[in-house]
């Protein structure tokens, strides 16, 4: 492109401000979307990466198949022992076991306990993780009796001073003196690893572990294991069964291998397939983030080209002139194409400036911190400039340079391709808008299921709910507890307090345990099992749904001290009692069940849900002992201020345990953690889907002032000919209608499929009405109808002998 | 049925005023088949605009049999348009992306009262000027005489009143210009009222009564002795 072609670019952009504007603001924002999206699904999949020969680490898994039970599928923890056991039968095994981790510990400063990412580690941690170190070396961990931190930790308790040397209090099965030896980079942001203070592993099972370190069907931590290749990956694979086999007989009976399976997850993956019911979801989000990101990116693209084969027909006429003139169609073609690259490129660099001006957004709502990586973004946008410019240049470029320049210039009219050409852009709308339209439906869908999540009935009341879970931490002694339970009661405000060795948010224990029916073979079904003290009840306040609540009156109700194998009284829940196999709660009540341990069902509850609304409710039983069970969740039922709720029960946990950091957080703000994920996902979707319509709606309304303008001579020939004001106007918003009530032929049925897959991640959620898509059409309908009226009106009003003179 | 009453036409725009018509004063007779002839830039067409009603006057009184057509809001002149009057262009002014039997079909599209059946009149018409063997075809793919017969069974196929004819044959060779004044001819035959606007002083000829513009003004008048 010489001087004059740059000289012909900027006047015809000029010349046609509002295509112009159009055709580069459109393109601009597709492309930062594109950009922001593809920026978070390329942070979404490069989690662990990062690490030196990542692709050589596996995370271990255990995978269960127990008939009837909720403990079901893979999840990501072992048992405690298991990388013991595996070392002693497979010589020369590369791996390590990381015991806590996120808020898995806590440093001991002046006696005031304070929550840390301690992570206990075994010392060839830096043979798998080779974190980089600032000083010291990894090997230093062999050393019991030494620590690694963060490079934020080193700061947070040493400041400038050189941590080297330096000892620290760290609690985490017990307090204890740890040297710094090293100090390691802080973890980025894209890795689940979660560590600040690592400490080795103890060579025998510390206190309080003992009992479970090396009991088959107990998963306490993750283990991690390096292999040089997947097939020797695969290979140890294969010899797991006859492992588990050999080794897990005595804990899971005579077959264990046909319950449980130990795989392998490459640590790669890890992040967007983890173990677990949750597995699906993770990847569908970032997959349907990543697919908006490019169809946005089509869709502008798609109107960029439909944009300019519009304006381009425009010019056919200087095109004829120059042809004939003297310039060939090389000639022409280069400098469309020209135009064409120069323009994206322009528009390419507004997108990279609204991109950088709405990451901050971006980031707020979906609590990131995304960065452009302008090494990567820069030549990528070039080269994306070249292509598209190309691509959207090619068409119009040959097909202008095809017209034969006499009947052009003869022509009265401009070119328009005909009732081809019409029927070609009618698609581009359907395309358009079909997808506008499935994003619309997407977001009100996703948005509904948040909400829905969120006022949802738990089985109790949400609010006024506060768990105090540092109240089972190992430090506080059972004495103490029961103390600090007694003590939280007196406090003003306080309505109950129930311990439990599982509350609303979960966490604590997970047990389960198999349930045998009298008169059936087998050892029954596997029900959750939840230990519940005085007060539970009173927090909770669940729905009886049949016989009673646990009451002191009955001694039978009371499991502390059970020696004598008389039946016990448990509550079961619904759930439960299908899975028993009775045909109605009130049938269930008064009947015993399991085998060694009988219990005697003396009520049935409704749910309570304490899970993410993923999972399933649980058939449940809940034991009760008077005396509070050890290592108990505390949940206080209070009410009135929250805040100030927090404060007296902070106030009291200092006084009376302040060698634990307290752990306690309102059920909503517990519960808010199922939901932050997808409210994320809700967020970007709503941006990202939002974008879309705008540039759907810069495309029709493009469209429509090409197509307005194009047809001014027709309107004026059919108001000639007796058509009102009314008919014309009719007819321009017909015109765009149509496509746009196709295109929902093209959103439902994808939003349908997509939406069903998403919403099939929920235990609980929203029924897929027929609202959503029809609540979605009219919204799409009106905005196009409000985009095309404006100059549909204007055009339907213009003097017919104005029109008729009008070229 | 039709009298102009000394009616004006001026347009102004950036400071430039231009009067199109000055005082014109004309009758026309049910039945009469009147030519304009006049240099161009005359007023020709803007006198026909005026009397087809998608140009309204800055002055004078346009009575179309007893009605006062100033008396008439935009839709009503619309309404008016499409049961009274029928069009022909110089540039045929046929839409691109129709086939002409939908651009016939266009003649009675916005009539209320359109009695009988739309097809069969369509059909009709397009017999009347011999192109309904090209019903399906677009616009672009018929000559420039055919266009301009398909052009004319548009302007018939509602049975108009009066039919406005701007140069019909002006786009057209001499073997279609005549074949288009014949159907002219029996249009008038068989009782249309037409105007038309003509350079031909042959074709001009043809008519029952002509009239001579020059800047705006009618200048003569001649009625063709029968
Ligand atoms: N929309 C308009 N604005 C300004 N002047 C106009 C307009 N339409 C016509 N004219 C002027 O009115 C005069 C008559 O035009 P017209 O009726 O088209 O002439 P003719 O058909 O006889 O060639 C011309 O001088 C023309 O320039
Ligand atoms: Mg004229």
């Amino acid at each position: 492109m010489n001087r004059f072609g740059f000289q012909s670019l900027y006047r015809s952009l000029s010349r046609h401000k509002l295509y112009a504007a159009l055709n580069i603001g459109g393109l601009a924002v597709g492309i930062a979307v594109f950009l922001i999206l593809s920026l978070f699904v390329r942070f979404e999949t490069s989690f662990e990466k990062w690490l030196p020969h990542a692709d050589e680490l596996y995370l271990v898994q255990s995978e269960w198949t127990v008939p009837d039970s909720p403990v079901q599928g893979a999840y990501p923890y072992t048992m405690s022992g298991l990388l013991e056991q595996m070392r002693e039968d497979f010589p020369g095994l590369l791996g390590t076991r990381i015991r806590g981790g996120e808020r898995g510990g806590s440093v001991i400063q002046g006696g005031v306990a304070t929550m840390e990412d301690v992570a206990q580690v075994d010392s060839s941690f830096f043979q798998l993780f080779n974190l980089p170190m600032l000083s010291g070396e990894g090997k230093a961990l062999a050393d019991p009796s030494v620590t690694l931190i963060s490079r934020s930790t080193a700061r947070k308790y040493f400041g400038d001073a050189n941590p080297l040397g330096r000892t620290m209090t760290i609690a985490f099965d017990e307090p204890k003196l740890y040297r710094v030896a090293g100090v390691f980079e802080d973890l980025p942001a894209n890795t689940d690893l979660k560590a600040s203070i690592l400490i080795n592993m103890p060579a025998t099972p510390p206190p309080g572990a003992a009992d479970y370190w090396f009991h088959w069907g107990s998963t306490s931590l993750r283990t991690y294991l390096r292999f040089p290749d997947a097939e020797a990956a695969r290979a140890f694979e294969k010899r797991m069964p006859e492992f588990v086999n050999r080794r897990g007989a005595a804990y899971l009976g005579e077959k264990p291998s046909e319950i449980m399976a130990i795989s392998l997850l490459p640590l790669t993956r890890a992040h967007l397939q983890p173990a677990g019911q949750e597995s699906a979801s993770r990847k569908l989000t970032v997959a349907a983030l990543g697919i908006v990101g490019l169809l946005t990116l089509l869709i502008a693209i798609v109107n960029y080209v439909n944009l300019a084969t519009a304006r381009a027909g425009l010019r056919a006429r200087e095109v004829a002139m120059r042809k004939v003139l003297g310039a060939d169609r090389g000639a022409l073609i280069r400098q469309f194409l020209g135009e064409a690259v120069l323009t994206v490129a322009v528009a390419a660099f507004l997108g990279l400036i609204l991109a950088e001006l709405g990451l901050p957004l971006v980031n707020a709502a979906g609590g990131l911190s995304l960065t452009l990586p302008y090494a990567i973004v820069v030549p990528g946008l070039l080269l994306l400039a070249l292509i598209v410019g190309v691509a959207a240049g090619f068409y119009p470029a040959l097909m202008l340079s095809r017209f034969p320049a006499a009947s052009v210039l003869a022509s009265a009219r401009s070119p328009g391709g005909g009732r081809a050409g019409t029927r070609a852009r009618e698609l581009l709308v359907v395309l358009q808008f079909g997808l506008a339209i499935a994003f619309i439906i997407g977001t009100m869908v996703l948005s509904a299921q948040t909400r829905h999540v969120r006022t949802s009935d738990l089985g109790f009341r949400r609010d006024g709910l506060l768990v105090v879970q540092s109240l089972a931490d190992s430090g506080v002694t059972e004495a103490q507890a029961r103390q600090i339970v007694t003590a939280l009661r007196a406090l003003p405000g306080v309505k109950a307090v129930g311990v439990s060795d599982t509350a609303a948010g979960g966490g604590g224990n997970n047990n389960t345990d198999s349930v045998a029916i009298p008169g059936r073979p087998g050892s029954g079904p596997s029900l959750r099992r939840l230990t519940i003290g005085p007060g539970f009840f009173e927090a909770y306040a669940p729905r009886l749904v049949a016989g009673r609540l646990f009451d002191d009156a009955y001694g039978a109700d009371n499991n502390s001290g059970w020696r004598d194998g008389l039946p016990r009284n448990i509550v079961i829940n619904r759930k439960a009692v299908s899975t028993l196999g009775f045909a109605s709660p009130e049938e269930a009540i008064g009947k015993t069940v399991g085998g060694k341990q009988p219990r005697t069902i003396v009520g049935v509850i409704d749910e309570l849900r304490f899970f993410t609304p993923r999972l399933p409710d649980d058939p449940t039983y809940y034991v009760y002992y008077r005396d509070s069970p050890g290592e108990s969740f505390a949940t206080i039922r209070y009410s009135g201020d929250a805040q100030a709720m927090e404060q007296a029960v902070g106030d009291l946990w200092r006084r009376m345990a302040p060698q634990v950091p307290l752990n306690a957080r309102t059920a909503d703000s517990l519960f808010n953690e199922f939901y932050q994920a997808d409210d994320r996902a809700t967020r970007l979707f709503a941006i990202g889907s939002g974008l879309a319509v705008l540039i759907g709606c810069v495309g029709l309304w493009g469209l429509a002032s090409f197509n307005t303008q194009r047809r001014v001579k027709e309107i004026g020939i059919r108001k000639t000919l007796g058509a009102s004001s009314t008919d014309v106007a009719k007819l321009l918003v017909g015109q765009f209608l149509r496509p746009v009530l196709i295109a929902n032929l093209v959103a439902w049925p994808l939003a349908f499929v997509a939406m069903r897959a998403w919403l099939a991640g929920f235990d609980d959620r929203v029924a897929l009405s027929p609202l959503f898509f029809i609540g979605a059409t009219l919204a799409a309908t009106l905005i196009a109808v409000l985009t095309v009226l404006a100059q549909s009106l204007r055009a339907s009003r213009a003097a017919p002998s104005w029109a008729l003179r009008h070229e | 049925m039709i009298r102009l009453e000394n009616i004006q036409r001026r347009y102004v725009s950036d400071e430039v005023e231009t009067t199109a018509l000055k005082d014109i004063h004309l009758h026309v007779e049910a039945g009469e088949f009147l030519a304009i002839m006049g240099p161009s830039g005359c007023g020709k067409s803007t006198l026909l605009n005026t009397l087809g009603t998608v140009d309204r006057p800055t002055g004078g009184r346009y009575l179309f049999g007893d009605r006062d057509l100033a008396a008439l809001n935009e839709a009503d002149l619309a309404r008016f348009r499409a049961e009274t009057l029928g069009f022909v262009f110089q540039s045929f002014n046929l839409i691109d992306e129709l086939t002409i039997e939908e651009n016939v079909a266009l003649g009675i599209a916005y009539r209320r009262d359109a009695a009988g059946n739309r097809r069969d009149r369509v059909a009709a018409a397009m017999d009347r000027v011999g192109i309904a063997h090209r019903a399906r075809h677009f616009p672009h793919q018929l000559s420039g005489g055919q266009q301009q017969r398909a052009a004319i069974a548009r302007a018939i196929v509602g049975n108009p009143k009066l039919i406005l004819a701007d140069e019909p044959t002006g786009n057209l060779d001499t073997e279609n210009g005549a074949q288009v004044m014949n159907i002219l001819t029996a249009l008038n035959n068989a009782g249309a009222t037409i105007v038309m606007v003509t350079h031909s002083p042959s074709h001009a000829d043809i008519a029952t009564r002509r009239i001579d513009m020059l800047d705006g003004r009618i200048v003569a008048s001649a009625t063709r002795a029968i």
